[in-house]
């Protein structure tokens, strides 16, 4: 048996403040098997963000303990074991498609081997940019900005790819578009993804787990599994009378806590 | 009133046709409304200076062109230099940051004495002189360029544990070349200020002590031409400035 993608015990999550730290969740408890894709839902200001941030040794935790994959999450990023995407897409606008998806092997101290070089043309085309690879960022739209971002962010084939409102900036029907996309992306690898939204629907067609946060103090409301819903390839129907139940479900849950 | 935008060849060609009318004008009118010639000179009298004394407009060009170049680099690489030192270390920057922000309250015309009694009378000083007007416009532009990679930016390259020397060579300083070649145009015009400020202090040789001599000697047609000269000398850095940043930012 594995170990779980992510345990935290007592986690307390927030800034470092002027005078004193800022706690935006406080005593988190949460374990995620491997594998999985789960989202996490909530407004703004509930620390989804945040967390990700811990997770990814962006910050440090200010109380309590997290694993990753059983390790620190200083080891699993120094280890290249993480993927992240931003919500802006984070684009080096200097460097053209292909250059920006090949950042991942030319910095950083375990520089990656010359085998996946050849992988950042593979991930162009796995995300239809093969045709703009020579294009410079300013050249591709709001969603090529985003799949480019996705390339970048798998080409170490990371065991854990961290997603923070990815598509928050996108219009609706390109997102739709980018989510099945990713679905896909995920069920051709092991890659445990953790999924930061404010999108209801997103969140439930997305995930086979949803957790929702609520805000002040941060804290999990509601703690969903539908796998029982969308079966082992978490695949699902927007219109699914289930689905909308569930998405009704996690409306209350946000409202309740608000 | 049409206002769509102009032809290619009407953009070339207005500006060339606008400046000619002006410097006609000059010609034709001046002349006529008594203006004598000692206090503004016609262009072709002007032009009549580079045919006639092409070769002592040309030995003091070289000498102002070399010192506004050297001080030019100088003073840039200076300022490159040391806010690179200012980014990556706070406590350096907190300790000598407003020490230079004092001395650039000195004006350049008032420190000019000071550097000719310190390197004495030949090129160096006018060079020092081009590079203190350069310097500090580039070390504040440079300071903010390098400061200027997004918050995100910064988070990607620590989720892929980059070094710092990564960081440096692959964000901070790509992200900062629009902002260094902004400062640059400027500096192409005042590294050429500085050197003929410092050749009017204190020089027998270049286009500053051509002015002051062609000046003393009531020669307002040979004050023009080094006038005009100086000018294109700035245009020269200008344009080189602006080719080399064609060629190192390509997007945007």
């Amino acid at each position: 048996m594995a170990a779980p993608a992510i345990e935290t015990s007592g986690l307390d999550v927030g800034y470092p403040g002027r005078r004193s730290p800022v706690t935006v969740i406080s005593g988190l408890e949460l374990t995620v098997e491997a594998g999985t894709f789960l989202s996490i839902l909530g407004s703004s200001g509930c620390g989804k963000s945040t967390f990700l941030r811990v997770v990814a040794d962006l910050l440090a935790p200010l109380a309590g303990t997290i694993r990753v994959m059983g390790e620190t999450p200083s080891a699993v990023r120094s280890g290249r074991g993480v993927g992240f995407v931003f919500q802006d897409s984070t684009l080096l606008p200097w460097r053209t498609a292909r250059e920006n998806v090949r950042l991942p092997i030319q910095v950083g101290r375990r520089s990656l081997s010359r085998m996946i070089d050849d992988r950042a043309d593979e991930l162009l085309e796995l995300v239809g940019l093969s045709a703009l690879s020579e294009r410079l960022p300013h050249q591709l739209s709001g969603g090529q900005r985003q799949r480019l971002a996705i390339a970048r962010a798998l080409l170490g084939e990371p065991r854990l790819l961290l997603m923070d409102e990815p598509f928050g900036a996108l219009d609706e029907i390109t997102r739709d578009r980018l989510n099945d996309e990713l679905l896909n992306l995920w069920r051709r690898t092991e890659t445990t993804v953790l999924f930061v939204t404010h999108s209801i629907a997103e969140a439930v067609y997305l995930g086979q787990r949803v957790i929702v946060l609520a805000a002040h103090p941060g804290r999990i409301v509601a703690d969903h599994d539908l796998r029982p819903l969308k079966g082992p390839d978490n695949r699902c129907s927007r219109e699914d009378p289930a689905i909308v139940a569930a998405m009704a479900r996690m409306r209350s849950a946000l409202g309740a806590a608000s | 009133m049409n206002r769509g935008p102009l032809s290619p060849f009407a953009q070339t060609v207005l500006p060339i046709l606008g400046a000619g009318s002006l410097i006609l004008a000059w010609q034709v009118l001046l002349p006529l409304a008594g203006v004598p010639a000692y206090i503004v000179p016609t262009p072709t009298a002007i032009a009549g200076v580079f045919a006639r004394n092409g070769s002592l407009l040309l030995s003091n060009l070289w000498p102002t062109a070399i010192e506004a170049l050297s001080g030019f680099v100088l003073g840039n690489l200076a300022a490159v230099l040391l806010a690179v030192v200012f980014v990556h270390s706070r406590t350096l920057q907190a300790a000598y940051f407003p020490v230079v922000l004092f001395f650039n309250t000195i004006p350049v015309l008032a420190l000019a004495p000071v550097v000719i009694l310190i390197f004495g009378l030949g090129m160096l000083p006018k060079i020092v002189i081009a590079a203190v007007i350069c310097f500090f416009p580039t070390l504040i532009n440079m300071i903010r360029g390098l400061e200027s990679a997004s918050p995100s930016e910064h988070e990607l390259f620590r989720v892929l544990s980059a070094t710092r020397w990564e960081v440096f060579w692959r964000l901070r300083l790509p992200r900062a070349l629009p902002m260094l070649f902004a400062s640059l145009r400027i500096a192409s015009a005042t590294a050429v200020i500085g050197a003929i400020v410092g050749e009017w202090i204190g020089s027998d040789k270049g286009l500053g002590a051509l002015i002051i001599q062609a000046t003393f000697n009531y020669q307002s047609d040979r004050l023009y031409a080094a006038i005009v000269l100086s000018s294109l000398l700035s245009i020269g850095f200008f344009v080189a400035v602006v080719a080399a940043e064609r060629w190192s930012v390509r997007y945007r």
